[in-house]
């Protein structure tokens, strides 16, 4: 499982470089003020939602997958090796946001409660994102799982929206939270989505048990 | 000397093909020809073997056990794609299978690419397909496997390279313990290397026999329509025939010659023993 990973990372080695320019342009960007943190955190995210999925197109150009099941491992270790690449990336991307906050709040640029909640938040949608994706993939293959890409982050966004319109003015009678709160409240969401994920795993070897090559 | 594959009953359904009762061995110390048509199972077979497809029957013992990741580890696996992505390197391939393989031998590893003069530091995408078919049987042979199941790895190749493959082949099985299971439509290879030949037409298996037996009793029938029409049916396996000629396919080319001395029967090649299957007609 330990070879499928270092896998991951060496195929998509030339895509981690290319982001790992982006991100480093992006906190310039922050640092002069061109940008607000939010979004050097997003961009962490928009990684950790695309190499796994980015890592699915390569193995099926590369057939890889035929190949890995025939492996010792088998087909579990497919699976676990391509979530532990998952949980790989987001604790990276952590880091690198929790290093942004400290950084930010150091200079003065935003709160340090601001800062993690930002984080948090990110972190927590970027897991909800591949929890769904990963097994879609796995069932369909990268090319007919794309569309469902969509649907996964357009639902959230559809469902805020309506969420807005409809009960606006009832949400604005909420008391607003404060930062302890909210982070409180986005610790909990993460546990979930953490639970989410581990659950994502057992689909996606229930599905990869059943596949045919 | 232990069997490394035995299959038996071996089924699976499928919409519109049907492999049906496969049964066969593969002995330690032997190499066996898996050979068909397009379509005819060969693939589906092997697949079996690895677990990649689920069978609707049978049952498939490796090393006189379960086909489990145990025996998976003394597998190794040269199909008629190479799988290692085109942005990897031959180290990179080193790097990721050694924790995968428990026996993984990266000195071994890197004295075959040497071997086989594949640059360790070159991306797979440059390389040709008689370079990626040598980078995965160096993968296959660096964990020291016991059984090496390829299927069509020849193909696409030059002579000389697949000569060369070849002589790797029968290297291997030089241990008694070892075995190699191969699917090839270049039947003159199998001639070349096959202990053994396997035979599925149409989802069944029709002949699994030494292959020097085969060569040796088997025959081709070259006659004309009436004395083919002297021939007692049974004592033919297939016919073809055509305006001015018939040709027969013989099982036991001496009895049948001691039978007939007046027809002429002569030795017959695998390849046009799959021709009398693939297209002449029952006798």
């Amino acid at each position: 499982m330990r070879g499928l990973v270092l896998k991951d990372i060496l195929v998509l080695r030339k895509g981690l470089r290319t982001y790992a320019i982006f991100l480093l342009f992006y906190l310039i960007l922050s640092l002069i003020g061109a940008f607000h943190l939010s979004m050097c955190v997003a961009m962490g995210q928009v990684i950790l939602m695309m190499l796994p999925i980015s890592a699915f197109s390569y193995d099926e150009m590369a057939k890889w997958n035929l190949y890995a099941a025939a492996l010792p491992g088998g087909r579990r270790a497919l699976v676990k090796g391509r979530y532990h690449f998952t949980l790989l990336i987001s604790i990276l991307v952590s880091v690198y946001n929790l290093f942004l906050s400290v950084l930010f709040s150091i200079l003065g640029k935003a709160s340090m409660e601001e800062c993690l909640l930002t984080v948090l938040v990110s972190l927590l949608l970027g897991l909800v994102m591949v929890s769904f994706m990963i097994p879609i993939n796995f069932k369909l293959g990268p090319e007919r799982a794309r569309p469902y890409l969509y649907l996964v982050l357009g639902i959230p966004c559809l469902l805020v929206f309506l969420l807005y319109k409809i009960g606006g003015s009832r949400l604005s009678q909420i008391p607003e939270p404060t930062s302890a709160q909210l982070i409180a409240i986005a610790c909990v969401f993460l546990a979930v989505a953490l639970c989410g994920l581990y659950l994502s795993y057992f689909i996606s070897c229930r599905i990869m048990e059943h596949k045919e090559f | 000397m232990t069997n490394c594959i035995e299959i038996q009953g071996l089924c699976k359904q499928y919409d519109q093909f049907q492999l049906e009762d496969i049964t066969f061995t593969v002995p330690g110390g032997s190499i066996v020809g898996l050979i068909g048509e397009n379509g005819a199972g060969k693939t589906t077979t092997l697949k079996s073997i690895l677990g990649l497809v689920h069978p609707d029957g049978g049952a498939i013992a490796l090393f006189d056990g379960a086909p489990d990741a145990a025996a998976r580890q003394e597998i190794g696996l040269v199909l008629d794609d190479c799988f290692f992505h085109d942005t990897l390197r031959p180290k990179d391939v080193d790097a990721i299978l050694a924790p995968i393989y428990q026996n993984w031998d990266s000195a071994l590893f890197a004295a075959y690419l040497q071997k086989f003069s594949l640059p360790e530091r070159k991306y797979i995408k440059e390389f040709s397909r008689g370079m990626k078919v040598k980078l995965s049987l160096a993968a296959a042979l660096s964990h020291s496997p016991k059984l090496l199941i390829l299927d069509e790895a020849t193909s696409g190749l030059d002579p000389v390279v697949r000569d060369e493959i070849l002589d790797e082949f029968l290297a291997f099985v030089s241990d008694d313990d070892h075995a190699i299971l191969i699917s090839s439509h270049i039947i003159s290879d199998l001639e070349k290397v096959a202990d053994y030949i396997a035979y599925i037409h149409q989802g069944t298996l029709i002949l699994f026999e030494r292959k020097d037996a085969i060569l040796e009793y088997y025959g081709r029938l070259a006659c004309t329509r009436q004395q083919l029409a002297e021939v007692v049916p049974e004592d033919l396996l297939r016919v073809k025939k055509s305006n001015f000629t018939c040709e027969g396919l013989v099982e036991n080319r001496s009895a049948f010659q001691r039978k007939y001395p007046s027809l002429l029967v002569e030795p017959i090649s695998l390849e046009e023993i799959m021709v009398f299957f693939g297209k002449g007609e029952p006798a």
